[in-house]
């Protein structure tokens, strides 16, 4: 099919027969815009890495959106910036695996602690559970194997590596990532007006707190 | 810690219990449940009634918005008392249901008087049955829903199954006569024992996942509950430890390392890691709400056309049905 294609062209596949995958590197800023302005037929954006599954009103709304919503990419542009906002999140380091980091790592702990706060992260998506971000931009030598066996529990609040990402477990869960440290911070509280503290695009500091 | 069980006996008159209802018996597991929340964004599942046709027939038949919050029964049913008169609904599997001894019609608007005590008891077949009470039932909203979120424990009453001594209230609507009212049985969710779901493949779909999926009887394993419902058969799974994790849909077939399957329900994980090489069809999604453990299923591969053409049938049917039920209470016949 003589079709253009190109690496920043999106691709679209169905997923079920109403909801349809789109890929894109604009992924983010497709979801930003869709979010300010959203398109009929599509009920939610779902992000994840490069991808953004549109949930749509009906199964027959597919082709529709397919057009609209190549319309709509053509228009973003890379806002490499993010959303513009910072996040801080105060980490007790101290982890049941934070010594195995470090040696992964080739580093002690302080100088892991250190490169750790000073890694520029950035929520890619959220997903998983309620408030938990996927944070990306982990130096290679700071990205750590999961546990071959999750934990069955980990405490809220615990701060994790796993593969490429960083994360926070806000509520008590399972999980396969390396526990480095704890933050009292609370990425899922119904009592606030915004119950998720951080979108994606925003930039996440890791902050060292005795 | 336990509240005191109220008595029927008990007067209620001019107390603070002298509205809505107590729940004298809680049932397996009976939650307030709605359409649901739209914000799997933010890592929230969706949530909402398991079988959405029961839950809109329900709701239609007392003259409630489609969405509008009512108690998703499953398995075993509660035993409700009522301290103001009501019009309730109950839709689902064939769940035997009384009030105050008398045997109580399903797929019916029935009145319920002041003092009198619906009791839900179980069901030879499905799993799920959803009662509508008419003016919505209360409960704790989340982003839009009150829907409860058994695992993360928000929405419904206190994030919560039910429990006895719970007071359930509702928003007043004016009075409305119980009307005749019929539902063709073949709008009803199917409630098995054996299911046959349609499906669509994605891209994760081999020639070898296709022999081995849809070639065979799985059997539902008792591992089934509002997030989804594992099989109990394996198939041999791919395996992709790099694999990204990608937004889930409803009605996705997951295909962990051990290689039995799971297909997902209303309360899923927003995102997932695992192969997911099929999904059912959205005209067979509230099938998926009346799985029971045991239950046998196959999967049947359509296309996308036979999908579109399955959900408009569907969906004409049902928003007649619909139609139908509110235009009798516009008229108050």
């Amino acid at each position: 099919m003589p079709a253009p294609s190109g690496p920043d062209l999106p691709t679209f596949e169905w997923l079920g027969d109403a909801a349809l995958n789109v890929r894109t590197p604009l992924a983010r800023e497709l979801y930003a815009s869709l979010r300010a302005h959203p398109l009929p037929g599509v009920q939610e954006a779902v992000p994840a890495l490069d991808l953004l599954t549109l949930l749509l009103d009906a199964p027959t709304a597919g082709e529709a959106v397919q057009e609209t919503v190549a319309a709509r990419l053509a228009t973003l542009t890379p806002a490499p910036g993010g959303s513009g906002r910072r996040v801080v999140v105060p980490v007790t380091f101290g982890g049941p695996d934070l010594d195995w980091c470090a040696a992964h790592a080739g580093l002690d702990r302080a100088a892991f602690v250190a490169a750790l706060c000073a890694a520029q992260l950035e929520v890619a998506f959220l997903g998983f559970t309620p408030g938990f971000a996927f944070l990306t931009g982990l130096p290679e030598p700071l990205r750590m194997p999961r546990l071959d066996a999750p934990r069955e529990r980990v405490p809220a609040g615990s701060v994790a590596l796993g593969g490429p990402w960083a994360g926070v477990y806000p509520r008590e869960t399972p999980g396969g990532w390396r526990l480095v440290g704890r933050t009292a911070m609370n990425f899922f509280d119904l009592s606030r007006a915004a119950p998720v503290p951080w979108q994606p695009g925003d930039r996440v500091q890791f902050e060292a707190r005795a | 810690m336990t509240a005191p069980l109220p008595r029927a006996s008990r007067p209620v008159a001019g107390g603070p219990l002298a509205t809505g209802a107590t729940v004298l018996r809680a049932g397996v597991q009976t939650t307030v449940q709605d359409a649901g929340r739209r914000v799997r964004a933010l890592g929230v599942p969706a949530g909402g009634a398991a079988d959405p046709v029961a839950r809109r027939l329900a709701n239609a038949l007392v003259g409630n918005a489609p969405d509008a919050a009512g108690l998703e029964v499953t398995l075993g049913g509660p035993t409700v008392l009522f301290h103001e008169a009501a019009l309730v609904s109950l839709c689902g599997a064939p769940f035997d249901a009384t009030l105050d001894g008398a045997p109580l019609p399903l797929w019916r608007a029935v009145p319920v008087q002041t003092g009198q005590t619906l009791t839900v008891g179980g069901t030879a077949r499905g799993l799920r049955a959803f009662l509508a009470v008419r003016g919505a039932l209360h409960g704790h909203e989340v982003f839009g829903s009150r829907a409860t979120d058994l695992r993360a424990g928000f929405g419904g009453v206190q994030g919560r199954a039910l429990r006895p001594g719970d007071h359930l209230t509702w928003s007043p609507l004016p009075a409305q006569a119980a009307r005749r009212a019929f539902i063709a049985p073949d709008l009803r969710t199917p409630t098995g024992p054996h299911h046959e779901l349609r499906v669509l493949g994605t891209g994760d779909l081999t020639a070898d996942l296709r022999d081995s999926l849809l070639a065979r009887p799985f059997t539902v394993s008792p591992q089934a509950d509002r997030m989804g419902a594992r099989l109990t058969e394996s198939v041999a799974a791919p395996r992709d430890p790099t694999r990204p994790s990608v937004p889930n849909v409803p009605g996705l077939l997951q295909l962990p390392p051990d290689g039995r399957p799971i297909l997902l329900l209303p309360d899923a994980g927003t995102h997932g890691g695992y192969p997911t090489p099929l999904v059912v069809i959205t005209a067979d999604l509230p099938r998926l709400g009346q799985l029971r453990p045991g239950d046998t299923l196959t999967l049947r591969e359509v296309t996308r056309e036979d999908a579109h053409a399955a959900h408009l049938a569907q969906e004409r049917a049902l928003r007649q049905a619909e139609w139908m039920l509110r235009q009798a209470v516009v008229s108050g016949k």
